[in-house]
């Protein structure tokens, strides 16, 4: 299912906010955010002595006149962290037009706030193909994302190139697989420097409706479940779907990430505003 | 092939529903979810896909369908080869004493065993509904009962009626024919009286046989003083002067005889005396009916009654009451008693007196009819002086005044000032006084008569609090429900009949085999009646036992379909 993206939105929804960074020390491109690694900024790291080929516009001449020993000023580094955008193109993702549309605006949204922070983000979308994209073409890439994927999101993730350390990872899914949340939580924090999952759900994901009988299949296997859905049946679910988002939950606080969940039924202004607040700050 | 019950085909009906049902199941609205996990159950959890559902799925339907087949075979009764041909017949027999006759060395009740067996075979009758003829009909065997055990339930049969209807077991014989339109077998030992309803889909034919027969119409037995006075009227039911010797025997007396000589038709009565407390056997020498010739009477003395007369009755009337009970036989005053005698408004059974203003009156009297209390009471020239009103039902009045009156209790109320009135001086009194203690020992615990004729209903006393039984001539016991005055039905047996009061010997009685009508034996003989329509004499055999072969096979047919629909899950638990 296509729908195309309404960047009007994602970029009203972003305007004068700015993706809220670790505050750990990054490694990455040179940009604002101070590094792990030593650099070129003007924050003090440390001194050491001159050695052959080092950029003799360092030497701290004063110690020089102190010591009579050629010292070396030690910067810390200046990068600009990398944002990856992990984008779960299983189909579940589009059992409804409101949910895929709420998860390409997401993704979208997060690009636009790490560009309006200086960051360079890459989108890598699984499905029945994985993608990745950067820059101009993320846009593209999105719009023309189809949620066509078979498999859950994490042996999906399998078949994407490597993520790169050091970089910040926004994981949009809706994380209703059946794979153990832990394991998968620190893979995807493994190396990362700050890592947000992001849980899109439909309406029906949320309250689904009931009172009558349903041939339930499964988006993504097809297997076919036959129910009377009585308010018996339904509440069993929602206890089921809570104690499995608190699962993840759980798995997201171990490696030390954070968690929000946005409804498909509200628009992208409104998710950014309150449950996607932990991924933004005022620029 | 047949099938007993057509009607089970209606179970057919749960195919189509079945199949409908697995349709609708089938077409369910669809909706996709995210996540199926979410929606099963934790046993539901391993149910397989898509691809393996729908083969199970049909095949299970199948399975059904057959389950339903099979389970209306079961319900239809269907029977083949040999169980198909099973007849049912069902056959009235009379069970009337009469059929005790024996003339030419068998008795009726043994040429009917007889015929009922010819009847069994004849008509290939798998089973049999065999009921007798009674007061209250009997089943003696079914509703349709296997062929041997219902002829060696007749074995044991042996006819003690009296004279009765036959239309309630011919009723019953319909009933349970299953069909109005099958012929039922009658068999009797002479004909049936014109009066009786003959239903067209009767057969009857009579089995017994003329003969002559003297037999005892009647008996008494007295005990006064230790000495039973024996009471007994012969008849001859022959054509014929007949002359016989009649003997009595009792266990501690010389033994008695008596000759008696008859002319046809006509009867005798005859009187003894014994000095003993003993049972009197009472015999008249052996012929056609051998039991309306032997007797055995009871003991059956006069129950005593206490009497007790409380503080607070009038001088006058305590004389009157003291005159009648010392010349009242079976009476004795006793300071704890059966009956008391009192003033208005005490707690005496019997209260005597009355109230002013007080009213006298020469008549007329109005009695209620058919009282026991007021049983002969004349009162012709009498003067009853009465006072207020007594409370109770009214038993006597004298114009708008109660002169006697009867409490739901029993409680006796007696509205008389016996210092102005003569009611104590003429004949009424001693007879009021007599119905009164007559009474109060009719409720005395036990039998209040000790020898009853067969089909006389049976009166009974027990009190509340103690499990009374009866015993049976045969030994069998039958519980008494009730507790006060009771009347039992007509017990169905000649004999003697015990009464037990929790498992220990209280009473007894004896029917006497006696009925003028059952013993004239001049009026049996041949008789025959047959179906006004020609119908099948026999309807098949609807009873148990049923075939059991189809309820097994759905049985295996269920098990079949669950192990098929649990197959998957059991795959997919186990990968």
């Amino acid at each position: 299912m296509s729908v195309r993206l309404d960047h009007g939105i994602v970029e009203r929804a972003a305007a004068g906010c700015a993706l809220r960074l670790p505050r750990g020390p990054h490694r990455g491109r040179l940009g604002e955010v101070r590094a792990s690694s030593v650099g070129s900024s003007l924050e003090l790291h440390d001194f050491r002595q001159y050695q052959p080929g080092d950029d003799l516009r360092q030497i701290d001449w004063n110690a020089v006149a102190r010591t009579g020993e050629l010292y070396l000023r030690v910067r810390q580094d200046e990068v600009s962290p990398r944002v990856e955008v992990l984008v779960d193109g299983s189909a579940s993702l589009a059992i409804s037009p409101e949910k895929a549309a709420r998860v390409r605006e997401v993704a979208a949204w997060v690009c636009a706030l790490a560009r309006r922070g200086g960051l360079d983000p890459v989108v890598i979308a699984t499905g029945s193909t994985v993608r990745k994209a950067g820059g101009p073409s993320i846009r593209a890439m999105l719009e023309a994302l189809e949620f066509d994927g078979r498999e859950p999101f994490d042996a999906a993730l399998r078949r994407a190139p490597p993520l790169r350390p050091c970089g910040l990872r926004v994981v949009v899914s809706d994380f209703l697989f059946e794979s153990p949340p832990e394991p998968f939580a620190e893979r995807l924090a493994r190396g990362a420097s700050g890592l947000s999952l992001v849980q899109v759900l439909d309406a029906e994901d949320l309250d689904p409706s009931g009172g009558a009988g349903a041939r339930l299949t499964d988006s993504e296997s097809g297997e076919v479940l036959e129910r009377i859905l009585t308010p018996h049946v339904v509440d069993q679910y929602l206890e089921r779907l809570k104690a499995h988002v608190s699962l993840w939950q759980g798995a997201a606080r171990r490696v030390h990430a954070s968690w929000s969940q946005a409804s498909a039924e509200f628009q992208l202004d409104a998710l950014a505003r309150k449950e996607l607040h932990e991924l933004v700050e005022v620029a | 092939m047949t099938l007993g019950a057509p009607l089970g085909l209606l179970a057919l009906a749960a195919i189509p529903a079945l199949i409908a049902a697995y349709f609708l199941r089938r077409r369910q609205p669809p909706r996709t979810v995210s996540a199926l996990f979410l929606w099963r159950t934790p046993d539901q959890r391993a149910e397989a896909g898509p691809r393996l559902n729908r083969f199970s799925r049909e095949s299970s339907l199948a399975l059904e369908i057959l389950a339903v087949l099979f389970a209306t075979l079961f319900l239809t009764d269907v029977r083949c080869g040999q169980a198909a041909s099973r007849q049912h017949v069902v056959i009235v027999v009379d069970g009337s004493l009469s059929m005790n006759a024996r003339v030419e060395g068998t008795t009726a009740a043994e040429r009917v065993k007889t015929e009922i067996a010819r009847i069994a075979r004849d008509e290939n009758a798998g089973v049999l509904t065999l009921i007798e003829t009674g007061v209250k009909p009997t089943l003696l065997a079914g509703p349709q009962q296997e062929r041997d055990r219902a002829l060696s339930a007749l074995e044991k049969w042996s006819p003690s009626q009296p004279a009765h209807d036959l239309s309630p077991a011919l009723t019953l014989a319909r009933e349970l024919s299953g069909s109005s339109e099958h012929r039922i077998y009658f068999l009797t030992d002479g004909p049936i009286a014109e009066a009786v309803a003959v239903p067209p889909q009767l057969e009857g034919r009579s089995v017994g046989k003329q003969a002559s027969n003297l037999a005892f119409l009647s008996a008494q037995r007295r005990d006064e003083d230790g000495r039973a006075q024996v009471t007994v009227r012969v008849g001859n039911f022959s054509d014929v002067p007949v002359t016989a010797e009649v003997r009595f025997t009792a266990a501690d007396d010389a033994p008695q005889k008596q000759d008696v000589k008859l002319q046809p038709s006509a009867t005798a009565v005859l009187r003894v005396g014994f000095k003993t407390q003993q049972p009197i056997t009472v015999t008249l020498p052996d012929d056609a009916l051998v039991e309306d010739g032997h007797l055995t009477l009871l003991p059956s003395p006069l129950a005593d009654v206490t009497v007790s007369l409380l503080e607070g009755v009038d001088p006058a009337a305590q004389q009157a009451l003291r005159r009648f009970l010392s010349v009242a036989p079976g009476v004795k005053l006793a300071p704890e008693a059966l009956l008391t005698f009192g003033p208005p408004k005490s707690t005496a059974h019997v209260q005597l007196g009355a109230t002013a203003p007080l009213k006298s009156f020469v008549g007329p009297f109005f009695a209620q009819k058919g009282n026991p209390l007021l049983d002969d009471v004349q009162l012709g020239g009498v003067v009853w002086t009465a006072g207020v009103n007594p409370p109770g039902r009214v038993l006597m009045s004298a114009g708008a005044v109660v002169l006697m009156s009867e409490e739901d209790d029993g409680t006796l109320h007696v509205n008389l000032d016996v210092s102005r009135s003569n009611v104590q001086r003429t004949v009424a009194w001693p007879v009021l006084l007599s119905n009164v203690v007559r009474q109060s020992r009719l409720a005395t615990p036990g039998f209040p008569r000790k020898h009853l004729m067969l089909g006389e209903e049976t009166p009974l006393v027990t009190t509340a609090g103690s499990t009374w039984e009866l015993i049976a001539p045969d030994g069998q016991t039958r519980p008494v429900m009730g507790s006060g005055v009771l009347s039992l039905p007509p017990l169905p047996a000649s004999g003697q009949w015990k009464l037990e009061k929790d498992g220990e010997p209280f009473d007894a009685l004896v029917v006497l085999p006696l009925d003028p009508r059952e013993s004239d034996l001049r009026t049996r003989g041949a008789w025959e009646v047959v179906p006004a329509q020609p119908q099948a004499f026999a309807s098949f055999a609807t009873a148990r036992p049923l075939p059991w072969w189809p309820l097994l096979v759905v049985l295996m047919l269920v098990l079949l379909d669950f192990w098929l629909t649990a197959a998957p899950r059991r795959k997919e638990a186990s990968s």
